[in-house]
């Protein structure tokens, strides 16, 4: 029994060395690429350091110089990302609830559809939405970025399944009799109801929107003011810049900054949301 | 007493109204616009996107794709660089999720380490693109590391201007960035198995690896299956990394990371501009990924349709 025991405990050993190598090689680029944001080119250039420097000011200085406007980016992709985010999640989650609680002619094959469409590659859309936005000289501008974030497929099936579990009949009978209208029912009961849900697809719609690149790139590629962080991050990377490798640091935190925020403060959500939407991208 | 206005019904098609206008308008309009275009040969003049009156050339864009030994190029990269990181990164998320989901061991801090190691996979990719190729340019980190702090190079590696170093590199950003999730994913489906097959295996003496492979990898099927698709057809779409982790459109050196999105995107962008190609490109990039995915659903269906005729059979049999 003994040497059974010793046997487990080099085994358990063995898996949390193996587990912690691993933190090191998930963790150690991201934590060094924050570091190397307050350290000046010269000191980046020695090599790695795990202590942070302390020019910071001065990278944000150089970085300010370069004329890419990171303030405007910011501002670009909080704003297209939390629009499309909430059109995501009110919408979807209008549509799941009409899904699960009317009967209406061509349910299950619209349902059906949305369970398809779920399958379809957003690359297959890309091009022909390029072209057709900049035939009705939309390209360029700020709703072909936001509009589109009304239909989700994704996060229909997401919400589907959420409400399926979630919603009970009887809630919704009794608010009719009190006489609450159909669009009261859904904004004062079914909304609040399915909240944690939504609170987790809003966060997963978030990132998602903030970290997009192929999208933005076609659609507003070539208007440098509605830029993205992903698109000015593309431009810092570009030979011009390519000296100053404490600004471009500087630059790439802050294009991480706010999901990594995100994921401090609800990593447990996140985590325990991938499985729940696991049916999406 | 019959109450008509009790259905609210109607009610349905006012709430999906929305969706169904924004998805006709948005989405499927410019997918059946991709397929149209596809037979076109619809160019760009120049960034202003003023188009020439485009003529209807049947397959000729398929034809000259085929044709062309950058796009066979592009085609062989996007799946060699899909396996590079589908393989490493399955065989961690399988070793992953079997210890964390082991009840003889009982790892303390599953949910720390679970949280680090998704990390990378909701970060933005341009950026882990551009961090990765400063850490391998020639005078950067990883050299300096390699040579100065431990020597264990005598001399810097130009890791990006070689071709199977830039490969391998696109791969291990995209494990990097994956494994964790299909860790996570895995887990979930293994905490489903019920407990009861592993007790009742452990009475016969079974190992744990034995265990693993009898008992885990068969009741994982669905899971795996789940995993190869969704990472097959994002794989196809592989951008953003090689893209930014390579120093130009076509993914040099000498095309060693051209993905096919890549090769789409240098069709539609300047100097070429030829919307019809890069639309033909993304239709061809469709049917390859369904194709595919739709082979997986059947080998995997068959399987399962199998057994559950086999169990009906059987019930029918104790029931007569």
């Amino acid at each position: 029994m003994n040497a059974y025991k010793l046997k487990r405990n080099t085994y358990k050993t063995l898996c949390y060395i193996f587990l912690v190598i691993l933190f090191l090689i998930s963790f150690l680029p991201v934590y060094l690429l924050f570091v190397n944001a307050t350290r000046s080119t010269a000191q980046i250039n020695a090599g790695f350091s795990l202590i942070p420097g302390t020019s910071l000011m001065e990278n944000w200085q150089i970085v300010d110089g370069f004329g890419l406007d990171i303030p405007l980016g910011l501002r670009n992709s909080l704003v297209i990302a939390a629009s499309s985010t909430f059109l995501t999640v009110y919408f979807s989650l209008l549509t799941a609830y009409a899904i699960n609680v009317y009967n209406f002619k061509y349910k299950r094959f619209f349902y059906g559809f949305i369970l398809a469409m779920n399958l379809v590659p957003m690359n297959l859309y890309l091009i022909g939405f390029f072209q057709y936005m900049h035939m009705l000289g939309m390209l360029n501008t700020l709703p072909p970025m936001i509009i589109p974030a009304i239909a989700a497929p994704g996060a229909v099936f997401f919400f589907k399944q959420y409400l399926d579990a979630a919603l009970v009949p009887d809630l919704i009978q009794a608010a009719r009799i009190d006489g609450t209208s159909e669009f009261g029912i859904f904004n004062k009961i079914v909304l609040p109801l399915a909240a944690p849900g939504a609170f987790t697809m809003a966060i997963f719609s978030f990132v998602g929107s903030w970290n997009a690149f192929m999208g933005p790139l076609f659609i507003i590629g070539g208007n440098t003011n509605l830029h993205t962080l992903p698109l000015i991050m593309q431009r810092l990377q570009g030979d011009a810049f390519r000296v100053d490798w404490g600004a471009i640091y500087l630059g790439m935190a802050i294009s991480l900054a706010p999901v990594i925020v995100i994921y401090a403060i609800f990593s447990r959500y996140i985590v325990s949301g991938i499985t729940l939407g696991s049916v999406k991208e | 007493m019959k109450r008509k206005s009790i259905s609210k019904d109607h009610y349905g098609y006012i709430f999906i109204a929305p969706f169904i206008l924004v998805f006709l308008g948005f989405a499927l309009w410019p997918i059946i616009n991709t397929f149209y275009l596809s037979l076109t040969n619809m160019h760009f003049i120049n960034h202003m996107g003023f188009g020439v009156s485009p003529d209807f050339i049947w397959f000729a864009n398929f034809t000259d794709l085929f044709g062309d030994p950058v796009f066979r190029r592009a085609l062989t990269n996007t799946w060699m660089l899909w396996l590079g990181n589908f393989i490493p990164q399955m065989l961690l998320a399988l070793t992953l999720a079997a210890m964390f989901s082991s009840t003889t061991f009982r790892l303390k801090g599953t949910g720390f380490f679970k949280a680090m190691y998704y990390l990378p996979n909701i970060l933005m990719p341009v950026t882990i693109a551009a961090l990765f190729m400063h850490y391998l340019t020639f005078h950067g980190p990883i050299n300096t590391f390699l040579v100065s702090t431990t020597g264990i190079l005598s001399e810097p590696r130009d890791f990006l201007n070689l071709i199977t170093d830039s490969r391998v590199a696109v791969m291990f950003v995209q494990t990097w960035m994956w494994f964790g999730q299909t860790a996570i994913v895995l887990v979930a489906g293994m905490t489903a198995i019920s407990p009861s097959y592993y007790e009742s295996a452990m009475v016969d003496g079974a190992s744990q690896v034995r265990m693993f492979f009898t008992i885990t990898l068969p009741l994982l099927k669905p899971i795996l299956l789940f995993v190869l698709v969704t990472s097959l057809v994002g794989g196809m779409q592989m951008f953003d990394i090689p893209l930014l982790l390579s120093d130009g459109p076509l993914g040099p050196p000498d095309m060693a990371v051209l993905t096919v999105n890549m090769f789409m995107n240098a069709r539609r962008a300047a100097p070429a501009f030829a919307i019809g190609s890069a639309a033909a490109i993304s239709v061809v990039l469709f049917f390859i990924s369904s194709f595919i995915a739709l082979i997986l659903f059947r080998l995997f269906r068959t399987d399962e349709q199998k057994e559950l005729s086999k169990l009906a059979k059987k019930r029918k049999g104790a029931t007569q």
